[in-house]
């Protein structure tokens, strides 16, 4: 009861004139942006945070997140359309949307895919609502100990527990983790690691480091290695409307996608990557056209984009409720909240409840926004597709310098962003994964505060980490999804060995 | 896993700047002053344990790197086969001169050049096309979030 007056309030602080224009603004250039070929959320997110920086907190906030789930409704009729995912967790969609496409079906495949992300991001958003407070409860018994055994909890996963390789991903989670030292450190004052360099005071911009690896890195990469022929757009052939055969065999993996999707995006476990995966392997399993999977299944995208959805609403629980972002969507997200002084976490909830009611209940609106504003003009979106290479890239970097040039007016943040954007390049050649870097450079400066209360705590204690149960379990949960993963290719490869043939791992 | 004959020059390079990184991380630490206050736990601790961990990341891929290669790497020698490093020039020095210029000849004229630089790395042979819409993209990109959304950019030559 208590959840429902709070979330009608929210709708009173969403449905007003200003807020109500701002959600829309929100997703309709959140939708334009994530459209693009090579853009994918994150960098949608980080393009146009500059853009919400004009308004009050919740009315910025409320934008921001409309932009978030435009980009992720763009994206999916990009990979349908153009088979180019933006992010590893539409690989599957671009995969079977694409093959769907190629057989005349896109109207249908793109269909599936709003229609299925509009009820995954419905039901995550009612999940949101009516889980977070529990989360809260929970949370506000966490004190520093736990919070900082929970960060570790993130960045083993996000660096070393997914990817293909665990050396790879450690080393960009300690770049991420070394430029976030860059500043004045948090409780003594102290000027670390600024070479003597003024501007380097106030730390690395996570706008300037997001926007560098992902704009001007990708742009140098594409442009060195990709950047050969034309892509090939499949047109969009008769008409948008699902059949009703179609509608029968999308509601489930919708439903499945979502209950997949909304558990993984609260854990941190990398986004959505995984569930997207698991949910295609479900439907493949239980589909009884399962001759068609690799051929354009309409389960195959129904299920991996309403996964794809709910774990985007899964993830803002963990960031709302304890402030951690474990995406690096996510790790900007939590930058736009810190550009207002605010950090997300359970007090939040207390002091200032109708921002984040304002905000959950945006999102329900949103969706709804989305669904009209990609049926019936996904026409309008698809004729950004056909913008071609020069333009688009030429595009994006203008509005890569400007948010950068725009922080604080200095050339000097142009020169990082140049910087970071030859990192990226060299990161992408050498297969080294980026979202490490963003989520070691917004929760390191924050773990080593947490870190450091909690020893002021405990008088300079180290074993308060392990003695007390809520950071005990954490910790154990880390060590064991380090070790199992390990200790399962061990045993297979004994196994294999005893049989007397190497398989292939 | 494959083995290769020789050993991938980028990958120990880049080996050996984690390596060389972490060093220079604890050097730089021990430049901090070590002020502990209530917390027992000054501002070197984090950096130490950042710059120990490059280093065992460097040491560690390092090795990956001369025995067979760095693990598990997509198969991309077709793409990495033919760089073409004039676009990434073009596209540097795009970026470089947007530097340099946007302080005193402004936005709209630092991103025009921008963009015809970037268009022209992807091999775009329509320069006046691009020109023009870079310039119209450049304004309306100035005016909407100067005026429309508070953010102050350079107007440079064009200001008064």
């Amino acid at each position: 009861m208590e959840t429902l007056n709070a979330l009608l309030s929210g709708f009173a602080v969403a449905l007003t004139l200003q807020n109500l224009l701002l959600g829309f603004v929100g997703v309709t250039l959140g939708t334009a942006v994530g459209v693009l070929p090579g853009v994918g959320p994150a960098l949608t997110v980080a393009l146009l945070l500059p853009a919400t920086a004009s308004f009050d907190p919740t009315g910025a906030l409320i934008m921001f997140a409309g932009i978030y789930y435009g980009a992720m409704f763009g994206g999916s009729t990009t990979s349908i359309l153009l088979n180019t995912p933006g992010e590893s967790a539409t690989i599957v969609t671009a995969m079977e949307g694409n093959m769907m496409a190629k057989r005349g079906r896109a109207g249908p495949a793109l269909a599936t895919s709003a229609i299925g992300s509009f009820v995954a991001g419905t039901i995550g958003t009612v999940l949101l609502t009516f889980v977070s407070p529990f989360a809260v409860d929970v949370a506000l018994k966490f004190g520093p100990a736990e919070y900082f055994s929970v960060m570790v909890l993130a960045f083993v996963t996000v660096s070393a527990v997914l990817g293909s390789s665990p050396a790879r991903g450690l080393a960009a989670l300690f770049i991420g983790l070394t430029i976030g030292l860059i500043g004045l450190d948090s409780q003594t004052g102290q000027a670390r690691f600024t070479l003597g360099v003024p501007e380097l005071l106030d730390g690395l911009d996570i706008v300037v480091v997001a926007v560098g690896l992902f704009a001007v890195g990708e742009t140098l990469y594409v442009a060195t290695y990709l950047n050969r022929g034309v892509d090939t757009i499949e047109q969009m052939k008769g008409s948008i409307w699902m059949s009703k055969d179609d509608w029968k065999r999308s509601w489930k993996p919708w439903l499945r996608g979502t209950a997949f999707g909304f558990p993984f995006g609260c854990i941190p476990a990398g986004g959505a990557e995984i569930p997207t995966f698991l949910s295609y392997a479900t439907e493949k399993k239980l589909s009884q056209h399962s001759a068609e999977f690799g051929k354009g299944a309409i389960e195959g995208v129904a299920g991996p984009e309403a996964a794809n959805n709910a774990s985007a609403s899964g993830t803002l629980m963990p960031l709302l409720t304890l402030g951690l972002p474990t995406t690096a969507t996510a790790a900007i997200i939590l930058a736009a909240f810190q550009q207002y002084g605010l950090q997300p976490g359970p007090l939040l909830f207390d002091t200032q409840p109708e921002l984040i009611w304002g905000l959950i209940a945006s999102m329900y609106i949103g969706n709804v926004i989305l669904l009209a504003l990609n049926l019936p003009l996904v026409g309008v979106w698809v004729k950004l597709l056909s913008i071609p290479r020069p333009l688009l890239y030429a595009g994006i970097l203008i509005f890569a310098t400007m948010g950068a040039y725009g922080i604080r007016n200095s050339w000097f943040d142009l020169a990082l962003l140049y910087g970071i954007g030859l990192l990226g390049f060299v990161m992408r050649r050498y297969d080294i994964p980026v979202a490490p870097v963003l989520v070691g450079l917004i929760l390191g400066p924050l773990s080593e505060q947490q870190f450091r209360r909690a020893l002021a705590i405990s008088q300079g204690d180290l074993s308060i980490f392990v003695t007390q149960p809520i950071s005990a379990t954490v910790l154990a949960i880390t060590a064991l999804v380090v070790i199992v993963p390990q200790a399962w290719r061990l045993v297979r490869r004994m196994q294999a060995d005893a049989i007397g043939h190497h398989s292939p791992i | 896993m494959s083995t290769r004959a020789r050993t991938d020059v980028g990958e120990l390079l880049i080996s050996l700047a984690l390596l060389a990184l972490g060093g220079f991380v604890v050097f730089e630490t021990q430049g901090i002053a070590e002020t502990q206050g209530y917390s027992q736990v000054g501002p070197r601790l984090f950096p130490y344990l950042i710059g120990t961990g490059l280093t065992l990341c460097g040491t560690w891929l390092a090795w990956q790197a001369l025995s067979g290669g760095w693990r598990a790497m997509p198969d991309e020698a077709g793409t990495h086969a033919a760089p073409d490093r004039t676009g990434f020039v073009l596209i540097s020095a795009g970026v470089v001169l947007h530097m340099v210029l946007i302080g005193w000849a402004g936005f709209i004229l630092a991103s025009t050049l921008l963009f015809v630089l970037v268009a022209r790395g992807f091999g775009s042979t329509k320069p006046v096309r691009d020109v023009a819409i870079a310039a119209v993209l450049s304004t309306a990109v100035y005016f909407l979030f100067t005026q429309a959304l508070g953010l102050s950019l350079p107007a440079g030559l064009f200001g008064g």
